[in-house]
């Protein structure tokens, strides 16, 4: 049996927070977060004249007391707010020491289990297509409730990195397949030839209060081989021939370090929260310091 | 335009190495990598499968090959023949003399010498001229007036040392012609000093580098050899030699005795520093043989550890003595050793029985044949005039030669002499204050000695050198000594042999003591053997035919046994050249300089590649 993807230590811990959205929830479904919808709750909203055949229980009568006149009391309405993880799975995610698609699941996992507890809808989204994992990723696209968490997790050990994705491709076909708004959280590496910025404009434009994860291996930051090296890359198959020694690792660093500000002015500019991290930095770091500082939860 | 050094082309083979270093592509290890994106930056060149790139215009490579041809061409020396301001002329005189085999300097004296010549034809100009020329017994030119270092290289390592002795004035006689009337020119001497002979040079503004070489002298030798019947019994043979120490400290050696190869006696001698020790070894000799004596002390000069000697069997002297009467001259024949003496009081023909003829103031009427000795004869073809002295008095007399070994004229009054004047073929011996009152010498292979005055007209015969000259002229006459004398060759000189029968038809061959086979040259129609490459002494074996004449060759000089460095070399009475320590040589290191430029582009090209991505 694998090791499970969180501590129960670390589960306590989650279960104090809840997730943070800064816009009113947009969801059909009742659940425990404020909405623009009108409807029974104990939070009070307005007061509205009263026309025939409205429901006598909601009528003010010490407003009726005073002015003599009928009026309706107006309660808001407490919907769900839906939750998205779009989770890359290509063979990329596959690599690294620890892998960095483990990395992922483990943050998926803490993500959705906070929006579980919160009575929020779970909705984990894989790319590329797997046809062999249809059944365990449709019963992954609407989780809820926190009985549900222990399936939740499950169901995530069971997924594999595999396949190679074409990154803005999957998200804007995930992106409208998805339910609209709420909040999306994109767990992947960035590391697509063809960029970034398509996919994760498509994400905006379904209205989602997108946070972007970038995962990568420790061997992606500080490459170790070295010498006169044939590359094959994992997803496409392309190769490249490069040398590669120790007085260009700095070189190497400083050329990774620009892709990345690159992703993240990109996010900063267009209001997407970004968080960086290595493989094998400690799940603590990212969960309990930098998505709290950044108010994902709180 | 031509080149100094058109092997350096050779170089030129590098050229399509640097081109294949551009075509082939180096092997790379395959690694699995997540993705590329972020190894663009990084990645040089195109993948191919095939070992070999398709050559592009790269700058780099043009430039390196550029640079390559332009070492190639700079390594080949080229050169424009053109009418240029005159440069020196050097003169390089190597010694090769015995002494320079010394090993005080390692590995010896001579190698020194060579590799000091060779730094010199390094550091010359272009439009310098050098001159190389080994000195030794005689002077070789090898190699004319030149500026090219490669031909002045090989003449220098064509040089080789000899076992002769130094006879640096015949070099510095021609040095002194090739650079007359060269302002610039320079002589550079490279040697010991142990050299003689120079007293008689006149330097006369000879601009004279004097490169000491060597560094200490130790060094015991034979200086000279000699055998005889010895004096008390005629049936065994002496042999006197003297062994030189010129070290500055006292040294012990065992001395050999060999006769024919095989050892007759040993004995151990100490000699003390800076000083000769004359030892005498008898024996006795049943036949015709070579003997050989052997220092046995190690020291720096080997070449001076062994001489021979062929001693040929005493023979009973034949002496014809034609004289109206001479009772002091009579009984001093008699008194010299293995002498068969006949007396006539008046001229015979008929003397071809005798090995010796002496006419003591009688006139012939045909000239001997034989060896002669001619005392107040005045009447000769000999020379082409003559005349009397009265009462002559002696001046000098010239004890170095055999005849007058032993000999005083001190005391020596004459009456009356006749004196004749010089002539080529002949020495004077005695000599008054206006000419020669005795004289020898050997002209078409007889040997004769002329005395101008009767000896019943002087006190000669009353002192003890009469007898001791009667009989070294007669030893000297004999034709016996005279052979054996032919058969002692000192190193460096001709080799010369009467034969008493002329030679036709006969191959004749010299066998050197390494084994080497050199044709013999015959002269005065086949009746006189010559061979001069006498450099290294030993043994020599001339083949006649079937029958084998030995002759030895040997150093025995004792200058250049006397191997101490000299600090500085006289020339002449007041001439004076001290050794030059430092003498600066512009050495040219265009060479290691262009190596180098080779060597860092060879180095860039490892290093572009080993960082390009």
């Amino acid at each position: 049996m694998s090791a499970p993807l969180l501590s129960p230590d670390l589960l306590r811990r989650l279960e104090q927070f809840q997730l943070l959205s800064r816009r009113r929830s947009k969801s059909s479904a009742r659940g425990e977060r404020r909405s623009r919808a009108r409807g029974q709750s104990v939070e009070f909203a307005d007061h509205r004249n009263y026309v025939p055949g409205d429901d006598f229980r909601y009528l003010d009568w010490n407003l009726f007391g005073r002015l003599e006149r009928l009026f309706l009391k107006l309660y808001e309405e407490e919907r769900e707010l839906p939750v998205t993880l779009f989770l890359d799975a290509s063979e990329s995610m596959a690599f690294g020491t620890p892998a960095k698609f483990t990395f992922a699941l483990r943050v998926a996992a803490a993500i959705g289990y906070v929006a579980l507890c919160g009575f929020d809808r779970v909705n984990v989204r894989l790319f590329p297509e797997n046809p062999a994992e249809g059944a365990l990723r449709n019963a992954l696209r609407s989780v809820r409730g926190r009985a549900s968490a222990r399936g939740y997790f499950e169901r995530l050990g069971q997924l594999a990195a595999q396949g190679s994705a074409d990154f803005n491709a999957c998200l804007r076909r995930e992106a409208m397949q998805a339910q609209p708004g709420g909040l999306a959280i994109v767990l992947s590496d960035f590391l697509d030839p063809a960029g970034y910025e398509d996919g994760l404009k498509a994400l905006l434009g379904r209205g989602f209060q997108i946070s972007a994860v970038q995962i990568l291996a420790p061997e992606e930051v500080a490459p170790s081989t070295y010498g006169d090296l044939q590359l094959l890359d994992a997803e496409t198959g392309a190769v490249q021939e490069v040398t590669f020694g120790k007085f260009r690792l700095a070189a190497y660093q400083k050329c990774a370090g620009q892709y990345c500000q690159r992703l993240r002015e990109f996010c900063q500019a267009r209001g997407i929260r970004f968080f960086s991290a290595s493989s094998d930095t400690p799940l603590e770091e990212l969960l309990l310091k930098q998505l709290r500082q950044a108010e994902v939860w709180g | 335009m031509s080149f100094i050094n058109p092997f350096a082309f050779t170089f030129a083979a590098a050229l399509p190495v640097v081109v294949v270093f551009y075509l082939l592509k180096r092997k790379r290890v395959v690694q699995r990598v997540s993705s590329t994106v972020l190894w663009q930056k990084f990645l040089a060149d195109t993948q191919a499968s095939a070992p070999f790139q398709k050559l592009k215009r790269h700058w780099l490579l043009i430039l390196q090959l550029l640079m390559l041809a332009l070492a190639v061409l700079a390594l080949s020396r080229p050169y424009f023949s053109t009418p240029t301001a005159q440069g020196r002329l050097i003169v390089a005189i190597l010694d090769a003399s015995a002494s320079m085999q010394s090993t005080d300097v390692v590995p010896s004296r001579f190698e020194k010498a060579r590799t000091e010549a060779v730094s010199w034809v390094d550091s010359l100009h272009d439009n310098d001229q050098m001159v190389v020329l080994q000195a030794s017994a005689s002077t070789q030119v090898k190699q004319s007036p030149t500026s090219n270092k490669a031909a002045l290289r090989r003449a220098i390592q064509t040089c080789s040392v000899t076992d002769g002795p130094t006879r640096l004035a015949e070099a510095l006689k021609l040095a002194e012609t090739l650079t007359r009337d060269q302002p610039a020119a320079e002589v550079h001497l490279f040697s010991d000093g142990a050299a003689t002979g120079l007293s008689e040079l006149e330097n006369k503004g000879l601009r004279l580098v004097y490169h000491r070489i060597g560094a200490s002298a130790d060094n015991l030798g034979l200086i000279s050899l000699d055998v005889r019947a010895h004096p008390e019994d005629p049936s065994r043979r002496a042999l006197y030699l003297g062994i030189a120490n010129c070290s500055t400290n006292e040294k012990s050696s065992s001395l050999e005795l060999l006769f024919n190869g095989q050892l007759l006696e040993t004995r151990n001698l100490v000699v003390p520093p800076r000083s000769t020790s004359p030892q005498v070894f008898t024996a006795s000799q049943a036949k015709d043989g070579i003997f050989t004596v052997r220092l046995g002390a190690k020291d720096d000069l080997t070449a001076d550890n062994q001489a021979s000697i062929v001693s040929l069997l005493p023979r009973p002297s034949r002496v014809l003595l034609m004289s109206k009467g001479n009772r002091f001259l009579e009984k001093a024949i008699k008194t010299a050793p293995n002498v068969e003496l006949e007396n006539a009081t008046a001229y015979i023909e008929n003397q071809k029985k005798y090995d010796v003829v002496i006419l003591d103031d009688v006139a012939p009427t045909v000239w001997p044949t034989a060896n002669t000795l001619a005392i107040h004869v005045a009447t000769t073809n000999w020379f082409p005039g003559w005349k009397t002295l009265s009462a002559p008095p002696i001046v000098a007399w010239k004890n170095t030669h055999p005849l007058l070994r032993f000999v005083n004229f001190d005391t020596v009054q004459i009456a009356e002499s006749l004196v004749v004047a010089s002539n080529s073929w002949a020495v004077p011996l005695v000599e008054s204050t206006q000419a020669p009152l005795m004289v020898a010498g050997e002209l078409k292979r007889q040997r004769i000695i002329w005395l101008g005055f009767d000896t019943l007209q002087s006190t000669w015969p009353l002192r003890v050198s009469f007898p001791i000259f009667i009989a070294n002229a007669i030893d000297w006459l004999n034709p016996a000594a005279s052979q054996a004398a032919q058969l002692f060759v000192r190193a460096g000189d001709s080799f010369r042999y009467s034969l008493t029968q002329p030679l036709t038809n006969t191959t004749v061959n010299a066998v050197s003591p390494d084994g080497q086979k050199h044709p013999l040259s015959l002269e005065g129609g086949g009746r006189e053997l010559v061979f001069g490459d006498t450099a290294k002494q030993g043994i020599y074996h001339v083949q006649i035919g079937t029958n084998d004449l030995p002759f030895c060759v040997n150093l025995l000089d004792a200058p250049e046994s006397d191997i101490t460095p000299r600090t500085e070399m006289e020339f002449g009475k007041y001439g004076k050249v001290k050794a030059t320590t430092v003498q600066r040589a512009d050495l040219e290191f265009w060479r290691w300089l262009a190596a180098l430029g080779l060597g860092v582009l060879m180095f860039e090209w490892w290093y572009y590649h080993r960082r390009s991505v």
